[in-house]
Parts: structure tokens; sequence; C-alpha cells
């Protein structure tokens, strides 16, 4: 931090002010250039891969202990495509054609 | 004055207007960040990306390096915040942890000899300094006046880059983001004194070398 032989002003000395021309040189060379960018959503991703979704997850499906309710809807949710499925799949089903499963006639052959 | 400007911007602030009702909204705030609200923590990056982000970019003199690193401080502080007790403002400790991890980068970059490749090509004719004083790239409305604004600039911008971190940390949050010395002694953890004494020197650093490339003084 501190530079051993770093020489220490008295706190309360009043430090001269900066040549303002330097002063001003110095905010137009370092002076903003356009909008800062929206860092927050690369915060969330980093803070969501680092903490291995415990954070900023989608709490759905990275949870370790999701709620009732989603094993429910998921439930629900699976019924109802089954049902669907089945009222669309149905009509285009044909009957089956009937087959006669009578035995044929037995030919007895006369003992000569 | 940088903690006038949290202020203002806080929306809390805003409507009460009163330190003390202030003070008690940070600390509110304060203790949602610690129990990891991540809507609270979405509102300190809101409230704070824009003057994280310039204060890198100022330290760095890099646009993509500065994004990264502004990310890189916000997970830091989602992490840290827990430990954060409330002995200095949310916003000092926020430059703290910037500048920090800031000056981490810099020594990081500076080994990799990354940092500091744009040299500044001499300039066989160019323009005496006092006529480039105060003139920046912005102005455009004379063609002369800018390119001796430029050059100027890319005069400075290289002796702010060559400028060891621990000077161009205190040159920058006091000449630039116009932070007062108690809180540039909070942010680098320095005696009043010693931030006065580097400051100083900072100063006298970086005129001689400006004066050193331009080949006269600054008056």
């Amino acid at each position: 931090m501190s530079d051993p032989g770093e020489e220490e002003l008295d706190p309360g000395d009043a430090l001269p002010e900066p040549d303002d021309s330097l002063r001003s040189m110095l905010r137009g060379a370092l002076r903003e250039e356009g909008p800062a960018p929206d860092v927050l959503a690369g915060v969330q991703k980093k803070i969501r891969e680092r903490s291995k979704g415990k954070f900023y997850a989608d709490g759905w499906s990275t949870a370790k202990h999701p709620p009732l309710n989603t094993y429910l809807i998921t439930s629900l949710l699976m019924l109802a495509i089954l049902g669907i499925s089945y009222a669309l799949l149905s009509p285009l089903v044909g009957s089956p054609e009937p087959v006669r499963n009578q035995p044929a006639p037995v030919q007895v052959i006369p003992a000569h | 004055m940088a903690d006038r400007r949290d202020d203002a911007a806080h929306p809390v602030y805003l409507q009460s207007g009163v330190t003390d009702a202030a003070d008690q909204a940070e600390r509110k705030f304060i203790e949602r960040l610690a129990q990891r609200d991540e809507r609270a923590f979405n509102e300190l990056v809101e409230l704070y990306e824009a003057r994280v982000f310039r204060l890198l970019l100022r330290m760095l003199g890099r646009r993509d390096e500065a994004e990264d690193m502004a990310q890189e401080v916000f997970v830091q502080i989602f992490k840290a915040v827990g430990t954060f007790r409330g002995d200095s403002k949310l916003s000092t400790w926020i430059y703290r942890v910037s500048v920090n991890l800031c000056k981490n980068r810099m020594k990081y970059l500076s080994r990799r000899h990354t940092a500091g490749e744009d040299e500044l090509e001499p300039v066989a004719e160019r323009a005496p300094l006092d006529e480039a004083k105060g003139v920046t790239f912005g102005d455009v409305a004379q063609p002369d006046r800018l390119v001796e604004g430029y050059q100027m600039e890319r005069v400075l911008q290289t002796c702010i880059s060559e400028l060891e971190p621990d000077f161009r940390e205190v040159l920058i949050l006091r000449d630039v983001e116009d932070l007062s010395y108690e809180e540039l002694s909070e942010i680098t953890g320095l005696p009043d004194g010693t931030v006065k004494s580097r400051l100083h020197r900072a100063r006298a650093m970086l005129k001689a070398s400006v004066e050193r490339k331009m080949g006269e003084k600054i008056r």
C-alpha cells in the first residue's frame, strides 16, 4: 500500500491545487466517450454460473427442491398432452376387418 | 461530493431529502443486499454501473477491459457484501473494491505487456502546448485546433498509462472523479498525509512526463 520511503504530509496541510490547465487537459483526455454499457445481464450470468445456479437461477429447472406446484403442474400438463393426442389421433384409427374364424369343413375320407 | 451524487441518484433519498432518512434507507438497502436479495442487487448494479465503468475505463484505458472488469467488480461485491460493516459509505466501499481489483488487473496486464503498447509516435511538427490547452477532440469547429487537442489528449493518455497504478489511482480519483481527501483515504486505506503526498507526486510526475514528451513547459 504505502511506500515505506514515501514522505507523509501533515493531514492539515493544504495541498496546492493543481495547475488548472493540466487539470482541464486531464479531464479532456479522460472524458467519457459513449454511453456506459449495461453490465447487469453479464453480472447475473457470472453469478449464476459461479454459484452453480443458486443465485439468479430461473427458479424452476435448477432449484434443488422444486416446489410441489412444479410437480403438480408438470403432471397435469402431461395428462393434457396425452388427452389431446388421443383425441386427435383416435379418429384416424380404422376399425379392424372382421375375421372369419370358423373351422374349415372337414372332409372325411371314406375307408376302402 | 460523491456522496451528494449518491443521494441524488438513490430514489429513496430523492423522496426524503433528509440525511438521517437517507442513512436509514441505505442501511436497509445494505441489509437486503446482505440477505442476497437479487432485486436489491439489480438496483445496486443499475445505480453504480456507469460510475464504476467510467472509473475503470479511466484507470485501464480500454473499453473492453473496463466492461469486463466492471462485471467482475459487481460479482465481487455480491460475494463480499455480507462483510461490509457500514464503516464507510456504500459508494466509497464500491470505489475501494473497484480500485483494488483494477490495480490487480493493471499489474497482471503490465506483466503480460499488453498495457501501454500504444506508444506515441514522435510528432515532428506539432503545435505549441499552450495552443492545445482546453481543446478537446470534441472541438470540431476548427480543424487545426482539433488536431492539436487530439495530439495533446494522446500525449496525456500515454503519460497517464505510464504512471504507476498507485499514482494513477489518486490522480484520477481526486482530479477527475472529484472525490474528497477523506474519501481517497478510505478508498486507498492510506493516511490523509500519505494521500496528499502521493497526489502531489502524481501531479508532478504527470506534468514532467507531458512536458518531456511535448518538449516544452506547461504554463
